[in-house]
This record gives structure tokens, C-alpha cells and sequence, in this order.
């Protein structure tokens, strides 16, 4: 194995750490919302600290493995890969830090049944199923697995789309309840961007291991 | 402590002056690359560390230049024994005219070392460190010629290191090799470096950001920056650093 | 307009080559018909008198006769001789030059005292010789001072093939020999000389070729016209090919019927450097086979 490898390696080793973290706030952010258990929360918010440093590092191991390595052909795309999932792991790793962050501000007076005719637990759980699939891609570079996300945002998207309508009908008919449903409309809307983040990262692996360039095409093209 | 350190070194060559007060200082198990343009310098100064610009009459060295913490141009140093603790690997690949195990055996030999069997460990260690051993241990009576290029100087750097040195001296080592061979001696460097102590000359700058964990920037005799090469590669602090290493002059 | 003046100057420069060319070949093949010349003269002169007994046999008859056996064990003892005190000292010497002095003004002089050595006139040095070696030293007229003194001729040039031949060895051998911490007679002994043998050995056998032909130095320190016996030890005189065929030719007592029997001599002693001169090629060949350099 040369030098480069070895470092290659490590990146990889480096960035799937940084994953199973972003999805295991995931997953907190889930549980938090469900019970909405403020502590579980707190300790959501707390640990987004570790992945900006987790960011920051890997970072500056792409830009020395440039720097140092000139890496062309499949290794300068691997890289340029991880540069981006870096930088969608750090957003999704914000995303959940906002849902965190309702969980905290909400009260009493939330009605639980929002989230049941919402569906937006059902949403949560296809997102962790997307970054759960992603990672294994990335990890096994399976490009098949990377390209069933684009399917299972289906999901995702639909909820999205129907929610809009759900929460309107639930304001009209529980006017004392509006702040809860606009929070969880912003839920929502988070974890759509998830999905987004998700099909991004997808993209990418796609990108590095075949060379193609999947961005800004039609769902058709991409699940095929 | 430092395995190697140069204190305010000048290094003339009759009048005129080829090297301005270089500190430097190498800590031990690192690799090290000599950077800068033609006539720079950093072989003049490569060489000061075994004594060879000794070979050359008309020479003055101020300063000092401490291995393992002794100055190693004070009076009654050991010049052979200082050469067979800094061993060095040239820019040609340079076997003698002899076969390949009495090459690698020559350093044991001009040391004392008499023992046959000692001899032929040593031989076979340092061929096998070099990733040499299978490609030439049927054909260890045959001259050192026979090789190509690369295994040539692969063979060198396993002379050098059969008389157990602790610090290696790299003069360019690999700017006669093709391609495969100059990266199979840069993955030995990456491997020898956990037991010496190497400083690499080197004209090619990636091959600097490959294989070393410090470099030294020269230009016109001078140190302009010295810094652990992931800083000089990606953010150096002096812009003439910054102009050489981008391609912007010389 | 371009085309036809670059086809004129194209034109007159083939035709100055072609003319440079054709004055060099003339030259060359001049140089090879003189000695064809040289050699077919002496060779047709001389054959007749060639067998086995002229070889072997001792002179007779008042030189007339006979064979020129002393005169060729006479040649091959000064030439044994000279070697034995040059050959030592001049590869010394030379090594020393070489391989340990540093270029200087000590070096500058040395190397044209060397030169020096070697333009002084051949009849100097019989001169020095007698004066030295036959009368100081009282060795008188004997193999002793004429393997000395032929000895001295022979130093400058062993001295400045050995050198040569060291020059020759690449530096960077040297320096890797150095740099495992051989000392320089160590590098000199293992590595320089091995590979510079060959050449060594070349200068050695033109430096036989040279003095076997020494006329002057001879002359005043060991040959005799004619000896009766054959030299015993190195203190005694000897007979020597290019001094007999002077002798026969201008003044032995009778040159005419002698005359043949000088010409023989030539043919001999021309062989002797001829096979010299093979000799060198061969091993030169052979040995540079053995080190076997890039």
C-alpha cells in the first residue's frame, strides 16, 4: 500500500466517523421529538459541537491530501467526494440541531396528535433509512445502494407535499394549537432538506466511483 | 534533543559564499526535503553533514553542524566513523564494478568486519529491506550491472544501510529512475523512516510533498523557510516560498 | 527566390566537406603506407637471416654469422629490469598525485617536473646514468645501471598512463566508497584500481615497448659489442638489440657481409614491440571483460 493509499484510507475511516455520528443525532432528534424528551435535546445541541470539529478536520485533510499528493483519476474524485459530503454532513448535522432546538422551546399545550395526521414521524424514519443507505454506500462503494435513495425520498417528498394542506385543515380546526403545527411545519421542512442532503451525498459517491455526473437531472435519470 | 543541527552554518567555497547562516534542526525518525532551486545550495549543505565537501580543497565552514549533539567538524572527530553513522545514496545510481552481494558487503568489509556469516546476514537484511531480496537472491554472484535503473539504486541505498547507519543522506535520489522505479524508492524512504533519520534533496517538489514531514525552502544559498511540509504545501508563510512552490519564478 | 540560394550554399557546403574529407583520407592512408613501407623494407631485408637458430644460436664469425640469442636476453633482462624499478614506483607515484594531493600549486608543479622528466633527451639520461649508477655507485657498466637508468626513462611515462587511467575512473565511485567510510588507500586498494587496471597494465606494456628501442642510455651503461658468454648476474654487462644493430651497421668488422644480420635485428626487435603493443590490446581487452564497466 503506498503512502497515499494509507492516507486515502484514513479519509475515508475519517468521514465515516463523522457520518455515524451526524446519523446518530439523527436518530437522538427522533427519539427527542417522538417523547419530546428535553434532554435527550440538550444533549443533541451539545454534540453538534463535535461534528463542526469533525468539519473542520476533514477539511484540512482534503486539502492536504491535494496539497501534498497531487491525487488524479479515481482518487482526486474520492476526494473532491468527501469535500462535499463533508460539507453535507455539516448542514444535515445543523438541520437536526434546529429540530433539537423545538424540542427544547415546546410546551405544554403541543397536541401530540399533529405529529400522528402529519405523518412526520413516518417522514423521520424514511430520512434515517436514506443517510442509513447512503452510509452503507459510501462505505461498501455500492453505487446500486447510493441510487435506491432516489426512490426512498419518494416518501419524503410526498409527506412534504401533503403537509402543507394537513397543517392548514389542523390550524382552522385547533386555533389555540398554531404555534405547535407552524413548528412542525418547519420540522417538516427540515427534514425534507435532509432528504435533499441525502440524494446530494448520493450524487456524489455516484460521481466518484463512476464518473458520472448526476447532478441536476431528472429523478428518472438518476434511479436508473 | 535533535538528531541533527546546523547553528548559524556559512559554508564558503574560496571567496564565495554558498551557504548564509542555515539554522536547522531534524528531529530523529523524520524524513526531511531539501528544496530550491538550481545552485541553491541544499546539496553544499546535504553534504556537510558526512563531511564530504571535505573531499573538495579550498573550503571554509563556520558555524556548527551537531549529530546526536556532537559538533561533528570539531579536531579529532572520526571522519570514517562519522561516514559510517551518515550513510548516503547519490543521484546516478552508482554500484561498483562488482557483484551484488560483494557490493552490498562493502561497507561490512572497509568497517572490520570479517565474520562470514555476519557478512551474509547483513547482506540479506539490507537487500530484503529494500524490497530487493526476491528479484536478485538468485543472482547474487552476478555483477551489480545486470540490474535495471531502479533495482540499481534500490541496491545502493541497501549498501548504505548494510553498515547500520542511523541517518541517511538523499542526493536527488530518484531523478535518474522512470517513473515506477522513482516510486518504489519513495514508498522504501516512507518505510525506512521509522528506524533513520532521512534528509532528501530533491528538485521535484511533489515528490518533497510525498515523501517528507519537514522541508527546507533554499534560494541563493540561503534558508527561507523550513516548516513541516503540510504547512509549506498549503499555506507557506514567506511569498517567495509561495512563488517557488506554485511555479511562479525559477 | 529563398529556395534556390539555400540549394547554392547547401551546394558549396557539401563540396568543402567533400574536399576536407577526401585531404583526410589521403593523410590517413599516407600514415598507414609509411609504415607499410617501413615495415616491408626491413622485413624484406631481413627475412632471410630469420630462423630458429638466429634466435637461438650466439653470434659467430665476427658477427657475420651466427645468431643474435645474447642480444635478445640482454633486451629482455633491461626491459625486466627497468620495469621492476618503474612500474612500482610510477603507479605509486601516480596514485599519490591522483588520488591524495589537492589541487594546488604543489600539484602544478609536480605534474610539469613529471612533464620535464619525459622531454629530456634520451642521451641525457645515459649520461646521468653513468655518472650516477656506473661510477658514483660504482655498479659500472651492468644490467643494474642499465635497468636503472632505462628505469628513469620509463618513469614519466608510467606515471602519466597510470594517471590517465586513474583520471578515467569516475569520481562518483569515489565518493560512494568514501561515503561508507572506507579511507582513501582503502578506495584506492578496493575500488579505483580494480577498475583502472586495465589501463594501467596498457601503459605498462607501451613503456616496455618504448625502452626495448633505447639506443642512448644503453650506451653508456651496460652494453657491450660482443660478449663470449651469456650475463650471470646484474652486475655484469649485456648485449642489447638496438645497440647491436648499431654496432653491425657502422662499425664491426665487417659490415657489408654484417649488414643482413642487422636487418634481422630490426625485424626482431620490431616484432617485440609489435607483439608488445598486441599483447597490451588483448589484455586490455580481457581485463576491461573482467570489471565489466558500464
Amino acid at each position: 500500500m503506498t503512502h497515499l493509499d494509507i492516507e486515502l484510507q484514513h479519509l475515508k475511516a475519517e468521514t465515516i466517523k463523522m457520518w455515524t455520528l451526524v446519523n446518530l443525532q439523527l436518530n437522538k432528534g427522533k427519539e427527542s421529538l417522538i417523547k419530546l424528551d428535553k434532554d435527550l435535546a440538550r444533549e443533541v445541541i451539545l454534540s453538534e459541537r463535535r461534528v463542526n470539529a469533525y468539519e473542520l478536520k476533514l477539511d484540512r485533510d482534503c486539502e492536504n491530501i491535494f496539497a501534498l499528493f497531487n491525487p488524479v483519476a479515481v482518487d482526486l474524485r474520492f476526494v473532491l467526494a468527501v469535500l462535499k459530503i463533508n460539507n453535507n454532513l455539516e448542514r444535515t448535522g445543523d438541520i437536526v440541531e434546529g429540530i433539537a432546538k423545538f424540542v427544547l422551546n415546546v410546551d405544554h399545550t403541543f397536541d401530540k396528535q399533529v405529529l400522528e395526521i402529519t405523518r412526520v414521524v413516518e417522514m423521520y424514519l424514511a430520512t434515517n433509512n436514506m443517510m442509513e443507505t447512503v452510509l452503507e454506500a459510501f462505505d461498501k462503494e455500492d453505487t446500486s445502494l447510493a441510487r435506491k435513495v432516489f426512490q426512498q425520498d419518494e416518501l419524503v417528498d410526498e409527506i412534504n407535499v401533503n403537509a402543507n394542506k394537513i397543517v392548514a385543515d389542523y390550524i382552522r380546526s385547533h386555533p389555540d394549537n398554531v404555534e405547535g403545527a407552524l413548528y412542525l411545519l418547519s420540522i417538516i421542512r427540515k427534514l425534507e432538506r435532509v432528504g435533499d442532503q441525502a440524494k446530494n451525498m448520493a450524487e456524489e459517491i455516484i460521481f466518484y466511483i463512476e464518473a458520472k455526473v448526476l447532478k441536476h437531472r431528472s429523478k428518472v435519470e438518476k434511479s436508473n | 534533543m535533535y538528531k541533527i543541527e546546523s547553528k548559524n552554518v556559512d559554508f564558503f567555497y574560496g571567496t564565495s559564499q554558498a551557504l548564509k547562516n542555515i539554522n536547522i534542526a531534524i528531529m530523529q525518525n523524520t524524513v526531511t526535503a531539501l528544496i530550491g532551486p538550481s545552485g541553491c545550495g541544499k546539496s553544499t549543505y546535504l553534504r556537510l553533514f558526512n563531511r564530504m565537501n571535505d573531499l573538495i580543497g579550498n573550503t571554509k565552514l563556520t558555524g556548527q553542524i551537531l549529530i546526536d549533539g556532537e559538533d561533528i567538524y570539531a579536531k579529532g572527530v572520526n571522519v570514517d566513523s562519522l561516514r559510517k553513522n551518515v550513510g548516503m545514496v547519490f543521484q546516478k545510481p552508482n554500484p561498483f564494478p562488482k557483484t551484488i552481494f560483494e557490493n552490498v558487503a562493502y561497507g561490512l568489509r572497509v568497517n572490520g568486519v570479517t565474520d562470514k556469516k555476519l557478512i551474509e546476514e547483513r547482506v540479506e537484511t539490507s537487500i530484503k529491506q529494500v524490497v530487493l531480496w526476491d528479484e536478485v537472491k538468485d543472482k547474487l554472484k552476478k555483477s551489480a550491472f545486470e540490474l535495471s535503473g531502479g533495482q540499481q539504486q534500490r541496491l545502493c541505498i541497501a549498501r548504505a544501510l548494510a553498515i547500520q547507519p542511523s541517518v541517511i543522506l538523499m542526493d536527488e535520489p530518484t531523478s535518474a529512475l522512470d517513473p515506477i522505479s522513482t516510486s518504489k524508492v519513495e514508498e522504501l524512504i516512507y518505510e525506512l523512516k521509522s528506524k533513520y533519520t532521512i534528509v532528501i534533496v530533491t528538485h521535484n517538489m511533489q515528490q518533497a510533498g510525498r515523501v517528507s514531514d519537514t522541508t527546507a525552502f533554499f534560494y541563493m544559498g540561503e534558508l527561507i523557510e523550513y516548516d513541516n511540509t503540510k504547512t509549506i504545501f498549503t499555506n507557506p508563510k514567506i511569498e517567495r516560498t509561495q512563488n517557488y512552490i506554485t511555479g511562479r519564478f525559477g | 527566390m529563398i529556395d534556390i540560394k539555400e540549394n547554392k550554399l547547401a551546394r558549396s557546403k557539401q563540396r568543402k566537406q567533400a574536399i576536407a574529407f577526401a585531404i583526410f583520407r589521403v593523410l590517413s592512408y599516407s600514415i598507414v603506407a609509411i609504415l607499410f613501407i617501413i615495415l616491408t623494407f626491413i622485413i624484406m631485408k631481413g627475412v632471410k637471416v630469420i630462423n630458429w637458430n638466429f634466435i637461438t644460436q650466439m653470434p659467430e664469425e665476427g658477427m657475420t654469422k651466427g645468431g643474435i640469442y645474447p642480444a635478445i636476453i640482454g633486451t629482455l633482462c633491461l626491459v625486466a629490469g627497468s620495469m621492476i624499478f618503474a612500474f612500482p614506483i610510477g603507479v605509486l607515484a601516480a596514485i599519490y598525485m591522483n588520488e591524495y594531493v589537492k589541487d594546488g600549486i604543489a600539484k602544478k608543479i609536480i605534474k610539469q617536473m613529471t612533464n620535464n622528466l619525459a622531454g629530456i633527451p634520451s642521451i641525457v639520461f645515459g649520461l646521468f646514468g653513468m655518472s650516477l649508477f656506473v661510477n658514483k655507485l660504482h655498479f659500472g657498466d651492468s644490467i643494474l645501471a642499465g635497468s636503472l637508468t632505462l628505469g628513469l626513462l620509463a618513469l614519466p611515462v608510467v606515471i602519466r598512463t597510470t594517471e590517465e587511467a586513474l583520471k578515467a575512473v569516475d569520481n562518483t565511485f569515489r565518493q560512494a566508497s568514501l561515503g561508507l567510510g572506507a579511507t582513501k588507500w582503502q578506495t584506492t586498494r578496493r575500488v579505483v584500481l580494480p577498475i583502472s587496471f586495465p589501463n594501467i597494465i596498457t601503459g605498462l606494456i607501451l613503456a616496455i615497448g618504448r625502452v626495448s628501442g633505447e639506443t642512448a642510455p644503453i650506451l653508456f651503461t651496460v652494453a657491450a659489442y660482443f660478449l663470449p658468454k651469456l650475463p650471470t648476474s646484474i652486475f655484469d654487462q649485456a648485449m642489447a638489440l638496438p645497440y647491436h644493430l648499431y654496432v653491425i651497421s657502422t662499425s664491426g668488422t665487417n659490415i657489408e657481409e654484417s649488414r643482413p644480420i642487422a636487418y634481422g635485428t630490426a625485424m626482431v626487435l620490431i616484432i617485440i614491440v609489435l607483439i608488445a603493443n598486441l599483447l597490451a590490446n588483448g589484455l586490455r581487452k580481457y581485463f576491461g571483460n573482467k570489471v565489466k564497466m558500464n
